[in-house]
């Protein structure tokens, strides 16, 4: 993947054409180690299909919530340029030194001037249906996006306002306050020099018209699944309130059709699987039993149901056992009016058992799948880029960011369809390769960052700012939100109260820096949400408001407030007021605090010798920083040593040599094999790890590392694993293909037992990558021998994605899929038949619904997918694990390779079951990330720390003896003996010492004990009513 | 049951577990009782006994500290140091008869948000089962339990604890953790009698049997204490009354 970079640094800015969840991501990652980012983005503002969902599964967050954040980030980027209404024309050169040409539409709204007081689109005399909300509701010809678009830019719709199409009107350009409306701006050609692309165009969702059956377009109570998703927003066209497009009727009985255009093979759907609808129809299901308080019932009809990725099954478990979700496998033969004149809906459908039922509901939502938008042919062609029979962008298994063109890149749906962890790992992905292109080039064009210098405010008075956030409907519709406001107005010290419908959007930004300077504030608490994912943001906003980013305080009257008291609002308004009196009263004790800067050690430690292991040192190496790779046996390659073929064929076994080969030869990776790490001290910056092997111990020094240590395949003691030579497990038909292809010749029968040990009530997730590959022998085996008899016996078939095909080809070879129910596990025997051992299996079939008996010469387990020396790695280093044993990253949708510790990242098998293309692509996001630490020239450490009082101190040493981190030493001084001090660099700011010093001589800046005793006091006293 | 009176409680969560485990209950969904105020510090390792002992006197029906789960500590073993201040401040609030289920322990990791919305349930229901909490009737005892807790020897006793029973001490011995807890419980009880003692002298010089009465002390127990303090020179003989010796604080 590496060309020759160091000959040609190339250009140092990388052009990222579509901006949702995935082009966000690579524009941060890109323009956080050293690249200047243009993020060109074909609508009027950033944030994709994303910012139109309501929440994201399996954690139900709400998606707004976890998404603004970062685009905010993207907007106020003194690296990333965004260009909005713009289309990519044509891309010339080399890798390393394009040259884009981008147009850019006309906006006719001045961005400069616009303030998005909404004036425009209040006085625009033009309705037309609003895209965003799926056409659900209407908006003006001047509009913005959406309410938290980031850039939050007014824009006028060229091709329905009335001044262009009869040349008559202008309301918008009379009223607008600022005069940001400009009818004569044209059309921007722009030639931009970047080193590389990276394209993530994202998806369409399927359009269902095609279809008869489903009568979309005919009755109005069938919908889209992304018309849901506005439905149930707080945002979207009937603000939350789940009703039925017909007469805006309450739902009370709701139905999910799924594989709508997904898994068909008529012309004009897809043949592949979309992989996310099933998973996100649970939620919607979920999402709608709680809006309804459990007084809508909610059916999903389906096929097979994947609940394939990490925590999925989960979910699954639970919306069918808490939430009451009704899951019918079935196939929808036909809807129709229920009555004459009625807008219910009657599906006809044939049950589990082949049996014709039929079921009326008020609502049916269609999950419709995902495809490549129509545009996207002609793009790829213009840019040069092979797209496969599916549409997507056709990348190797093996490199799963590169597209057929050097230099450019893919990421997000483009490479297929995925979910939102799936994008962030691919754009992360996506930007390493670029990193790694463009490696010489780094920091020649990027800009740092100025803060105004900070106000003095030791000595004044306190004069607090209180911003209270109604989060859309999430806090307002629990808490009285003016109320909270109208109170914090008379707590001491406050001198600027406000509510924002959402405290985290780029407008509201401004509205804080603005009433910082208008009103002196030299404090801010803003209620909201969590400071765990937001305070950062905030933070930041003051400081470019000349306050100490310090100088803040967050109540988080959501997440521990709004949310979890939704029944009872009076109390959940009086918690929030406590809650914001209490960080009323802390915050005005709270001082100004410097950000310290910490040493970098610039290599990284890579813990396990896999290919996710490879991959991500590889990913760093070749960007020039120094990386030891750890591993535990005497070889590299891991469980791929195992895998013959990725699932579309690709040799993998040439593919682990070329990459145990490169890692060998690597200057800049040193490998440890039959290694084992023994200790773990230091943090992000500076680690000093002892590992153990033949030649004895050794401590290594490194800025950061990278968990890759894999997982293994569980050892079954059932279907008569070990017992009989007739059973093997995982690749043992291929393997046996290989070794003995004339044993495979003399068979009569082979079958697959699928789930043995996954989705069981000990391991109850689903292990992912087992359907596919027992799929893809069964066909070796009818590749081999046509006439062999050979079984999939499976509980639901989970060949996601576009591995569908493989199933599709399985079936149309006869291979046989048997599906048994949960409850009812095939049993195995062990019989002779002439003189020659064979396998009878007894399973009972779902079509007959009566038990067959099929009798084998081969039978291969697709066994669960199990962690391995988690738990010792999960304490040394100080990461957590989750319930199946796997790490537990910092955010499952947004930060998916990240942990909550800072410096220490995971990719591959040691994060969940995942196909070899999907580790290598996290492997490198993992390299992404760990990347963007080490360009820095130093850590920015955060400077809560201890500090001693020295005239207090005795010198006890019980401080010494606490600190885990050796960060507090005794030192001698003449005439009173030993006095304490912190050694800052190590101090993790924890706060033990001070809590057990005999003197109360320690204290801990931002979490001082008179802030921390003001702030009890607040909450202690007598609650308002 | 009746809504006659919920409690509120302050609860001490860190950043790295438990307060992810509430924001995880909050993205969840898991509804629990509106009862807690929550005051967030880097590490459980933080929260001094004042801190727990201040929420009682400020009006707060209970105190709940959260941390990681025992090996979880961002912070390696700040936890072990909760344990221990927790189970300290627990024997304090028993010896006074303010009663230790006002001050509760619990673990929840950052995965755990429906068992966090648990443990809000359930000790919501202990401490209503208590009833409000009357912190000016207990002012004379929380303020004796405060005065015990800042003693130098009650801090290092607590402090040492992790120290002495799972490192070493300076003669490279490691003691029994079991026979370590009885001396440091032994020693919360004494420390907590001469505090309760130095606090009723505060009003002016008192009999044995005054302060017995006053700080619900045992007379025998009172005198024994007595003597340590006059020993350690806390307290000065000051007069009889009658045939019984007066003593007022030194400090006085």
């Amino acid at each position: 993947m590496k060309t020759d970079a160091t000959a040609q640094p190339g250009t140092g800015a990388v052009m990222v054409v579509g901006g949702g969840i995935a082009g966000a991501q690579a524009a941060l990652d890109l323009a956080g180690s050293g690249f200047y980012v243009y993020l060109v983005e074909k609508s009027p503002s950033i944030g994709g299909v994303m910012a139109q969902l309501d929440k994201t599964f399996p954690t139900n967050d709400c998606s707004m919530c976890i998404l603004s954040p970062k685009l905010v980030e993207c907007g106020r980027h003194l690296n990333i340029k965004l260009i909005t209404m713009a289309d990519v024309q044509a891309i010339e050169g080399d890798a390393g030194a394009f040259t884009v040409t981008v147009r850019e539409r006309p906006r006719y709204v001045d961005m400069e001037k616009c303030i998005a007081c909404g004036v425009c689109a209040e006085k625009c005399p033009k309705k037309v249906e609003d895209a965003f909300n799926q056409g659900l509701g209407p908006r003006k010809a001047a509009y913005v996006l959406y309410p938290q678009a980031v850039p939050l830019k007014y824009v006028i719709d060229e091709e329905n306002c009335i001044y262009f199409q009869k040349g008559k009107c202008r309301a918008c350009e009379k009223f607008c306050p600022a005069g940001a409306v400009d009818f004569n701006q044209k059309e921007k050609v722009h030639k931009l020099d970047v080193g590389s692309v990276i394209l993530a165009p994202g998806f369409k969702p399927f359009d269902p018209g095609m279809y008869d059956v489903y009568g979309y377009g005919v009755h109005k109570n069938v919908i889209t699944s992304m018309e849901f998703e506005r439905i149930l927003s707080p945002s979207g066209p009937y603000q939350g309130h789940m009703v039925r497009p017909s007469d805006k009727g309450e739902c009370r009985k709701i139905a999910w059709l799924q594989c709508v255009g997904s898994r068909d093979m008529q012309l004009g759907a897809h043949e592949y699987c979309s992989g996310v609808c099933c998973t996100y129809a649970i939620k919607q299901a979920v999402i709608a039993r709680e809006h309804a308080k459990g007084e809508v019932d909610a059916s999903i009809f389906y096929m097979d149901m994947r609940t394939y990725g990490k925590d999925f099954e989960r979910y699954r478990n639970r919306a069918e056992g808490e939430n009451g979700v009704r899951f019918i496998r079935s196939r929808v033969h036909s809807i129709e009016t229920a009555a004459p004149g009625s807008d219910d809906l009657k599906i006809e459908y044939m049950d589990a058992d082949g049996n014709m039922q039929n079921e009326v509901f008020d609502l049916v939502v269609l999950s419709v799948g995902l495809e490549a938008p129509a545009d996207m042919a002609d793009l790829a062609a213009r840019l040069d880029v092979r797209l496969n029979g599916s549409g997507f962008a056709e990348t190797s298994a093996f490199a799963p960011a590169a597209t057929s063109r050097p230099g450019i890149f893919a990421c997000g749906a483009f490479t297929g369809p995925c979910d939102i962890p799936s994008s962030v790992m691919g754009a992360s992905a996506a930007s390493n390769a670029c990193a790694v292109l463009l490696s010489g080039a780094r920091g020649k064009l990027t800009h740092e960052k100025t803060y105004p210098p900070e106000a003095p405010v030791a000595g004044d008075a306190p004069r607090i700012g209180v911003f209270v956030c109604h989060c859309g409907v999430n806090i307002g519709s629990v808490v009285d939100v003016p109320s909270v406001r109208d109170y914090a107005k008379g707590l001491p010290g406050v001198a600027y109260v406000a509510d924002n419908m959402f405290t985290c959007s780029q407008d509201t930004q401004k509205l804080i820096r603005e009433a910082i300077a208008e009103h002196k504030l030299n404090r801010v608490v803003v209620a909201a949400c969590t400071p765990r994912t937001h305070e950062p943001l905030f933070q930041e906003t003051i400081r470019e408001a000349g306050l100490n980013g310090y100088l803040f305080e967050m109540a988080n009257i959501r997440d521990h407030d709004s949310w979890v008291h939704q029944s009872e609002p009076e109390k959940a308004t009086a918690k929030a007021k406590d809650l914001v009196r209490m960080a009323v009263a802390k915050v005005a004790l709270l001082e100004p605090v410097a950000k310290m800067r910490a040493e970098l050690d610039h290599s990284a430690m890579v813990v396990g010798g896999g290919v996710a292991g490879m991959v991500a040192a590889l990913g760093l190496a070749d960007q020039g920083f120094k990386t030891h790779l750890i591993e535990r046996t005497d070889r590299l390659g891991g469980s791929a040593l195992n895998i013959r073929r990725s699932w579309n064929g690709e040799d993998a076994q040439a593919y682990v040599k070329g990459l145990c080969d490169r890692v060998a030869a690597h200057p800049e990776i040193e490998v440890h094999t039959g290694a084992k790490i023994t200790s773990v001290a230091g943090s992000v910056g500076h680690f000093t790890t002892v590992v153990e092997s033949v030649g004895g111990a050794k401590e290594l020094e490194h800025g950061l590392a990278i968990i890759a240590t894999g997982a293994k395949a569980y050892e079954p003691t059932e279907y008569l694993y070990g017992k009989s030579p007739l059973v093997t497990r995982w690749h043992g038909v291929e393997d046996l293909l290989e070794s003995d292809p004339r044993r495979v010749d003399a068979m009569q029968a082979a079958a697959f037992i699928q789930c043995v040990g996954s989705r069981e009530p000990e391991r109850p997730y689903c292990s992912k990558v087992c359907c596919t590959a027992s799929v893809r022998q069964a066909i070796l085996l009818k590749e081999r021998k046509p006439e062999m008899d050979v079984y999939i016996l499976y509980r639901d078939l989970r060949t996601y994605g576009l591995r569908e095909e493989l199933y599709t080809q399985a079936r149309r070879l006869g291979v046989m899929f048997v599906r048994f129910p949960d409850n009812e596990k095939p049993v195995v025997e062990s019989i002779s038949e002439n003189g020659r051992e064979r396998l009878a299996i007894t399973v009972k079939d779902h079509v007959l619904g009566a038990p067959v008996r099929l009798t084998v010469d081969l039978l291969n387990l697709a066994t669960a997918i199990v962690p391995e020396g988690a738990k010792e790695l999960a304490q040394l280093f100080k990461v957590p694990l989750n319930d199946d044993g796997f790490f537990l990253e910092a955010h499952m949708k947004l930060r998916p390779v990240d942990f909550a510790t800072d410096g220490v990242f995971v990719c591959g098998l040691a994060h969940y079951p995942k196909p070899l293309e999907e580790a290598i692509s996290q492997a490198q996001a993992a390299a992404a990330r760990a990347a963007a630490i080490l360009a820095r020239p130093y850590i920015e450490v955060e400077p809560i720390v201890s500090t001693i009082n020295s005239d207090l101190c005795t010198g006890c040493g019980l401080c010494e003896k606490s600190c885990p981190y050796g960060a507090i030493r005794r030192r001698e001084v003449i005439g009173r003996g030993w006095v304490a001090e912190t050694v800052t660099a190590l101090c993790k700011g924890c706060g033990v010492c001070a809590a057990a010093c005999p003197q109360r001589a320690i204290d801990i800046v931002h979490f001082r004990n008179d802030q921390l005793m003001v702030a009890i006091r607040a909450g202690g006293a007598a609650t308002p009513s | 049951m009746s809504d006659a009176f919920a409690p509120k409680m302050l609860a001490f969560l860190c950043n790295w577990c438990s307060y992810a485990g509430a924001d995880l209950a909050g993205v969840s969904r898991f509804q629990y009782p509106p009862t807690i105020r929550v005051l967030r510090t880097m590490c459980s390792g933080r929260v001094d006994p004042l801190h727990m002992i201040e929420g009682l006197k400020s009006g707060f029906d209970g105190v709940l500290v959260f941390g990681c789960h025992i090996g979880d500590c961002h912070y390696i073993d700040g936890n072990y140091f909760t344990m221990t201040r927790v189970a300290v401040v627990r024997r304090l609030l028993e010896v006074s008869g303010v009663g230790s289920e006002r001050l509760q322990l619990r673990w929840v990791s950052a995965a755990e948000g429906q068992i966090f919305a648990e443990y809000v349930k359930e000790l919501s229901a202990t401490v209503e089962a208590l009833g409000p909490f009357e912190h000016e009737r207990y002012a004379f005892e929380l303020a004796a339990i405060e005065h015990a807790l800042e003693t130098p020897r009650l801090r290092w006793l607590t402090g040492m604890e992790r120290q002495l029973t799972a490192h070493e001490n300076v003669f490279h011995e490691r003691l029994d953790s079991e026979q370590y807890k009885r001396v440091l419980m032994d020693a919360v009880e004494m420390e907590y009698h001469k505090s309760a003692i130095l606090q009723a002298l505060k009003k002016g010089p008192l009999v044995v049997r005054e302060m017995a009465s006053i700080t619900k002390i045992p007379v025998q127990t009172v005198a024994q204490r007595v003597e340590d303090l006059e020993k350690s020179g806390r307290i000065d003989f000051c007069g009889y009354d009658g045939t019984a010796p007066r003593f007022m604080s030194a400090a006085a």
